[in-house]
């Protein structure tokens, strides 16, 4: 395996030996050590000195399923801190295959020019001067750079708002179907990668690279296993492929825990129009699809194809945390328009998440009514036009509300909180405040636990049992991310024979002994790198806070407020 | 007495009858609990995991009011 380096700053790119001491780890853990080690902590996000690393999960490119994953990491404009994102479609598998381990983007080119890195095979890589695209959306980006290197290629790129480095700015990535709909979309990296003058980067799909491997008849074993799992299990094998993760609109509404006009309130009254179930059913009366193969090596298929009511393609793949947004957050219950912001985000290159909370609160702010889809679909378009309005909404709600001088911004380090309210998931609160991620769902989702078994196996509107089942799940999710495994292939895992053959490929792969304390271990070890970095960056305990908000507004149904106390959020990572 | 049980995800799947779309009109009795209308309705337990009552979360022992809207959902994962 190699890392291709590449200087944007001299347009050379050189590939190297892959150091001993990283052999064993692939994603999230490679992307956060690199950039602790080599970004300097108090550099300018946007700088010269900062760097974006691109890598594939431990396990992607191995025949194990749901392994598409790719990791990018670096310094986030939009946290101050470090930032890894990880995105599906073709990319991970065709960089492994490839025997690419990391990509290692530092430097940044003359103003105004724009790159894209085409990787030819695995051994040539060449920067192409492609100005004419700085400032294109991504779907015509990916129909340029198809045309012109092939239209099996796979496609990772930014639109507009990574260009103008904007702190909501999102990578795209594309699907099987070659659409960039796939979005490492948290923490302004697009803009990370704009700030650098690399606009796309084009990869090969034919890679044959085989993996390295230490018992490959073991670890096929365990990864037949765990597929067995995966399809076996009711979410991942019944659920997802049929509804999608829409599926989780109701229940969380029901939780009370749907965040709705700007997080005033915990339960949507137009949930029925928009959820799972409404949302298959349109899409299969209208002849769109749902059970799509969204990434590589996917058994699941939980992605889908929004249609228009005459069967034309609005986008893939509409999913729950857009559903969110796009929807309850800004009160809108229009579907056709959910699926069409949730189209121009990934045109224009936004996280859907952080616009959607942005619009949300300008409108609490009084610009535009809740419920206004169409003022809605107005702002995002601005932000492509460049506009005032459109530049602050590509910044993110932190922006929005120090424009209107708005104090109800739901953000923990500048990112928007995702589509669980922290107030009536607590273990939510405990999450987004103390990961190193910024207010981040799936650094340490604990939904289930508040929620499952009757009414959960922890009470969701009480402190106690929060901070421990969120540290847990943060550590595990540290290594899930550095392994690769989508998020819904986590059915695999969940009991102790499917964890015990993730054990067992850890070692099979690896050659070394690999057990429980190993995976804690190397999730703790995640961590600790990046708040080690966090803490040089000048991030402090205080940062790990939720807005007042959340402590002094009772969030209807329930009227709840969150009940973590500071000292309690702090002891998170005394391990 | 009466009861709307709505089936969402794929419930309506696990349903031992056809489905009607508008939800099950089911004869309760006093005090019934959630526990026991889920087996009323005979779905199988391990397929429910959360359930509302009116548009609010309840335990398995909890009782049903009469003409209560319930909702059954399955076992989620997320992220
Ligand atoms: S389950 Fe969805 S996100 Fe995961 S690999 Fe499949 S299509 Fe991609």
């Amino acid at each position: 395996m190699k890392f291709l380096r590449v200087n944007m700053t001299t347009q050379t790119v050189q590939w190297e030996d892959v150091p001993k001491k990283y052999s064993t780890l692939g994603g999230r853990a490679l992307t956060s050590i690199v950039v602790n080690s080599e970004v300097p902590a108090t550099t300018d996000p946007l700088g010269n000195e900062n760097k974006l690393i691109f890598a594939p999960g431990y396990f992607t490119g191995t025949t194990l399923v749901n392994t598409g994953r790719l990791s990018v990491g670096a310094k986030s404009p939009l946290t101050g801190g470090i930032k890894e994102s990880n995105v599906g479609g073709t990319v991970g598998f065709s960089l492994a295959k490839l025997g690419i381990k990391a990509i290692i983007v530092e430097g940044k080119a003359a103003d105004e020019s724009s790159f894209v890195l085409n990787i030819e095979d695995e051994e040539v890589a060449t920067l192409v001067r492609s100005d004419e695209l700085k400032g294109m959306r991504t779907y015509a980006v990916a129909e340029k750079l198809h045309a012109k290197f092939g239209e099996s290629k796979s496609v990772t790129c930014i639109g507009p708002a990574g260009d103008f480095q904007l702190l909501s700015a999102s990578i795209q990535s594309t699907d099987l179907d070659g659409r960039p709909c796939r979005a490492a979309g948290r923490g302004g990296l697009g803009a990370v990668m704009g700030s650098k003058g690399l606009k796309a980067i084009v990869v090969d799909r034919t890679g044959r690279v085989s993996e390295e491997m230490a018992n490959l008849e073991r670890f096929k074993q365990a990864s037949k296993a765990y597929a067995k799992d995966v399809k076996a299990d009711e979410f991942s094998g019944e659920i997802l492929p049929e509804l999608g993760t829409a599926v989780l609109v109701e229940p969380i509404n029901a939780a009370g825990a749907f965040p709705t006009n700007n997080a005033r309130m915990g339960q949507f009254k137009g949930v029925e129009k928009l959820n799972g179930e409404t949302m298959a059913k349109l899409i299969k009366e209208r002849g769109g699809k749902t059970k799509h193969k969204g990434c590589s090596q996917c058994i699941i298929d939980c992605s889908n194809e929004f249609v228009t009511e005459k069967g034309e393609y609005v986008t893939s793949s509409l999913e729950y945390e857009t559903i969110w947004s796009m929807g309850g957050m800004i009160g809108n219950d229009n579907l056709d328009a959910i699926a069409r912001l949730d189209f121009l985000c990934d045109d224009i290159g936004l996280d859907t998440m952080n616009t959607g909370v942005a619009i949300a609160v300008a409108f609490d702010a009084g610009y535009g009514e809740f419920g206004d889809a169409e003022v809605a679909i107005r702002l995002v378009e601005e932000v492509a036009a460049g506009t005032k309005m459109g530049m602050l909404i590509g910044n993110g709600p932190d922006a929005v509300g120090i424009h209107f001088n708005h104090d109800r911004v739901p953000t923990v380090k500048g990112q928007s909180i995702a589509a669980y309210d922290p107030r009536a998931i607590q273990g939510m609160a405990v999450t987004y405040a103390t990961t190193p991620m910024g207010a981040d769902h799936t650094a340490g989702w604990v939904v289930d636990q508040n929620l499952e078994a009757f009414g959960g196996t922890v009470e969701p509107h009480g402190p106690k049992g929060q901070v421990e089942i969120s540290r847990n799940t943060q550590i595990h999710m540290a290594a899930v991310d550095t392994v690769g495994i989508c998020d819904f292939a986590q059915s695999g895992l969940a009991t102790d024979e499917g964890i015990g053959n993730v054990f067992t490929m850890m070692s099979a792969k690896s050659g070394l002994s690999f057990g429980e304390k190993n995976w804690a271990e190397l999730g703790k070890t995640v961590i600790k790198v990046e708040l080690e970095f966090n803490r040089k960056a000048g991030l402090t305990n205080k940062d790990d806070r939720l807005p007042l908000m959340f402590y002094n507004e009772p969030l209807p149904p329930y009227n709840v407020v969150v009940k973590v106390s500071d000292k309690d959020m702090d002891s998170t990572f005394d391990y | 007495m009466k009861a709307l049980v709505r089936l969402y995800g794929t419930l309506p799947e696990h349903y031992p009858d056809n489905y009607p779309d508008g939800g099950l009109e089911v004869e309760i009795w006093e005090n019934i609990s959630v526990a026991e209308l889920v087996e009323l309705v005979q779905v199988a337990r391990e397929h429910v995991a959360i359930v509302s009552i009116n548009g609010m979360l309840s335990k398995a022992d909890d009782v049903i009011p009469d003409g209560a809207q319930v909702k059954f959902f399955q076992s989620i994962t997320g992220g």
